[in-house]
């Protein structure tokens, strides 16, 4: 009963705080315009290339040009998913400076799902759906070999993933509580992430491994696609949860001892 | 510039205690009134008790609970209110707000609507409550504020420098809803300011800090008594008389034709009056006592800590 | 001119105070090197030469475009908007210094630092991944690649100068998608994802026409050694064409934004 009130709760302060966002998107309309184009623009100019590149060599790393476009298009889907749930840590480094934070740390509230994952940005959502739709289309064509289990992997592997995902961006709020700097560490993340644009097969050692068991990326990005296609052998997909348990846990040790560091930023 | 390479290398850093050996006890009802210079380590104290600093040592309990676990029952029974910080949505009417902290809360329909209409009217705010929160002014965006903070009608209210950046009438209007919130609802409350006339309007207890250290926690006209060796005598002078005489009497604190005050020790001030009086065209002579502003003043420049 | 020096100065000395931002910027940069290293060495696995380059003129290039992100790329400038459109512009219309000179003394501060660190990176990164890298030996060339890299250095300054003043006319809190865009396809139009060249012949030859190809892929194939003397020259010419054409659009822009500027009385 208790916890179906708390969900309730939950449910309902993301959604006034994403309504109330969605009368800044209609606001800043402009903005929203031209946030949009470059990100539909950055994904065409990525795509363009790996289908000039992979078209004229026919193959990367042993994967066939559809193969890697798909490890692409999941790496996007993650990200935008990612994106819609905690987009907060963009804000966070001002909620931290202002002393703004103070304010959602004396209510009753979870703070770091107050400020993360209360500021949704629409242009995410719009994003995201034809991003499916496409994906389905592509995947329905037979473009690449898959298989019903395959299909069931991938999406508990892309919620597992979202999990990761969760750690590093509650690891990286638990440094901005202790430092005030988010922006680096954030963009940081992002950039360490979008190494898996493509599959990470690609990098030599030692750096697959780094990005295998130190940073794992491989496992938010590349281990789903290849277990649609059959290619990820169950002892990987084990380790793919048991590695985002870990990281979650420790992000969470790690914030709970942030917040005994912080230090407030108002006078 | 060498410097600032030098700090590439190696930064310095000094350990400065914020607060230290701060303890106090407040009970139900109280208005309490924390004084102190910038940096003295009031606002410290606040977020102490609201759970937001983790103290290296000592305990802080607010209403039973330790503030630092952050306990949902707790937070349901306080509020933090902090002069300068908004909460409420730029874009949106602060009604909007309201009812995000009423979901936040937990603040059943029936009550929500009470204390809302009860503190509206309190504020007299009943018309801006619709109008986006960026086209009111400033005085209307505090009492805004004010509401959102008090809507889960809060035992403990926490008020870091309410009344900062707001004019004299606004400031006048602030105290009076604290001090009817604090009488009506027995609310327990703590305040920090800078403006003496906040505090001497509202708090019977007043609590002085400086130097992450407590000075003085008692009574405000207990202060004068301990702190103030002097009283003031001010004078009305008759005639122009000449200034030399004046520093003969006693210390002169301020002259401005036909101004004078003097500033006397308590003990001398019989004799100082008399010899006043003999020696000076008086047409009136007032003996008073130094305001609360300038015993503090004194208080924050190090003149003495009795 | 001594004030202009100072703003290097004081520049300069931001950096050794945000040393943690400018590392990671750093630490950025190199990771978003290494994706692109890896995808490529990967490519000549099993080719010799894709379109048109060998390995280790791709990799020199890659290599190239690394650099010239920092040298060129890099930029201050992205300022510039939020000053105008937060009113702080005012601050520097009182005194007695030129805007553009000011931003321009910053951004030369920014790339000298900028390669005193990359020099020391691009050694170590040299020496654990053992590239096998184009040293032109050609002089004249070489010569060629600095102007075409200085020249390069200014049109960006200039483009990007510029689109900070469209905030003169952007709504208050508008004036950052724009940057956004402008970053986005900067990225591609300099030929920094890929060079240029694989592009289907139409939509290079038009590509040619803009300024941004001559950002990173012009310099880059100047001192690759792919160009014949005639189309540097060409290129140069292309450039110093676009440095008019953005200086003269920078006054009109700038002596109209002030009077609209002064007209909302920020």
């Amino acid at each position: 009963m208790r916890l179906k009130r708390t969900i309730k709760k939950y449910l309902k302060v993301w959604y006034l705080m994403t309504a109330a966002s969605f009368s800044s998107f209609i606001i800043n309309r402009s903005m929203s315009v031209l946030l949009l184009s470059g990100k539909f623009l950055r994904f065409i100019f990525f795509l363009l290339f790996l289908y000039l590149l992979v078209g004229q060599t026919k193959a990367l790393a042993g994967f066939s040009l559809n193969q890697v476009v798909f490890f692409f298009l999941t790496f996007n889907l993650i990200d935008i998913l990612v994106q819609l749930f905690l987009r907060g840590i963009y804000k966070f480094r001002s909620l931290v400076v202002s002393g703004d934070l103070d304010l959602i740390l004396v209510r009753p509230i979870n703070v770091l799902f107050r400020s993360l994952a209360c500021w949704t940005d629409l242009l995410d959502l719009i994003t995201i759906i034809p991003l499916i739709i496409f994906m389905v289309i592509f995947v329905a064509q037979g473009k690449i070999v898959f298989s019903p289990i395959g299909i069931l992997l991938y999406l508990l592997l892309i919620v597992n993933s979202f999990v990761l995902a969760l750690a590093f961006h509650i690891f990286v709020a638990g440094i901005g509580v202790i430092t005030f700097e988010v922006d680096n560490a954030i963009w940081l993340y992002r950039d360490i992430s979008s190494m898996g644009r493509i599959p990470i097969n690609v990098y030599m050692e030692p750096i697959r491994s780094l990005l295998t068991f130190v940073i794992p990326i491989a496992v938010l990005m590349t281990f789903p696609a290849k277990a649609l296609m059959g290619l990820l052998s169950w002892q990987w997909v084990v380790f793919s949860f048991v590695i985002s348990g870990v990281f979650l846990f420790g992000s969470l040790r790690f914030w709970k001892y942030a917040l005994t560091q912080y230090s407030s930023a108002s006078s | 510039m060498l410097g600032s390479v030098k700090s590439l290398f190696r930064r310095q850093y000094q350990e400065v205690k914020a607060v230290d050996g701060v303890s106090f006890t407040i009970d139900e009802g109280e208005l309490v009134g924390f004084i102190g210079p910038n940096g003295a380590g009031k606002t410290t104290t606040l977020k102490c008790l609201s759970g937001l600093l983790y103290p290296n040592s000592g305990i802080v309990s607010v209403l039973g609970f330790n503030p630092w676990q952050r306990k949902t029952e707790f937070q349901k029974q306080f509020a933090l209110v902090m002069g300068q910080k908004n909460q409420l949505w730029w874009d949106l009417p602060a009604m909007e707000t309201f009812i995000l902290n009423k979901e936040i809360y937990e603040v059943p329909n029936e009550q929500f609507k009470k204390t809302l209409n009860e503190l509206t009217r309190l504020l007299e705010v009943e018309e801006i409550l619709k109008i986006q929160v960026r086209k009111l002014s400033l005085g209307q965006r505090m009492k805004c504020e004010l509401i959102a903070a008090l809507l889960h009608s809060p035992k403990v209210l926490f008020l870091d420098e309410p009344t900062i950046g707001l004019d004299v009438v606004m400031q006048k209007k602030m105290c009076d809803f604290i001090k009817e919130y604090n009488r009506r609802y027995k609310a327990t409350i703590i305040l920090t300011s800078h403006y003496m006339g906040d505090v001497k309007e509202l708090c019977e207890r007043v609590v002085i800090i400086d130097k992450g250290k407590i000075v003085f926690d008692g009574k405000l006209e207990e202060i004068i008594k301990k702190f103030a060796d002097h009283k003031i005598i001010s004078v009305t002078l008759a005639k122009e008389a000449d200034p030399k005489k004046f520093d003969e009497i006693g210390k002169v604190e301020e002259y401005d034709y036909p101004r004078l005050i003097f500033s006397i020790k308590r003990k001398d001030v019989p004799g100082v009056a008399a010899q006043v009086l003999e020696k000076l065209p008086v047409a009136d002579l007032n003996i008073e006592e130094p305001s609360i502003e300038d015993i503090i003043r004194e208080l924050f420049t190090g003149k003495n800590y009795v | 001119m001594s004030k202009y020096f100072q703003v290097v100065r004081n520049t300069f000395q931001e950096y050794l105070v945000y040393r943690l931002n400018f590392i990671m910027w750093r630490v950025r940069t190199i990771i978003q090197f290494l994706l692109v290293y890896f995808l490529w060495l990967v490519i000549f696995q099993n080719n010799q030469v894709v379109f048109g380059y060998e390995k280790a003129q791709i990799l020199t290039y890659i290599l190239g475009v690394w650099v010239l992100r920092a040298l060129v790329l890099a930029t201050r400038t992205d300022g510039v908007g939020g000053e105008i459109a937060r009113g702080d512009l005012s601050l520097y219309l009182l005194r007695p210094i030129s805007y553009i000179k000011y931003w321009f003394s910053r951004d030369i501060s920014d790339k000298i630092f900028n390669i005193g660190f990359f020099i020391v990176e691009a050694a170590i990164l040299i020496f654990l991944l053992r590239p096998p890298l184009v040293f032109q030996a050609n002089l004249l060339l070489i010569l060629f690649t600095l102007v075409s890299i200085v020249l390069a250095a200014l049109l960006l300054f200039g483009l990007s100068f510029l689109l900070g003043l469209h905030a003169f006319w952007a709504p208050e809190s508008e004036w950052g998608g724009s940057r956004f865009l402008f970053n986005i396809v900067l990225e591609f139009l300099s030929g920094g994802l890929f060079p240029l060249d694989i592009l289907p012949a139409f939509l290079f030859k038009f590509l040619q026409i803009l300024p941004f190809s001559y950002l990173i892929f012009f310099p880059l194939n100047v001192y690759l050694g792919k160009l014949t003397t005639v189309q540097i020259f060409q290129g140069l010419v292309v450039m110093g064409f676009w440095l008019i054409v953005i200086n003269w659009a920078i006054r009109l822009v700038w002596q109209r934004g002030l009077k609209v500027y002064s007209a909302v009385g920020r």
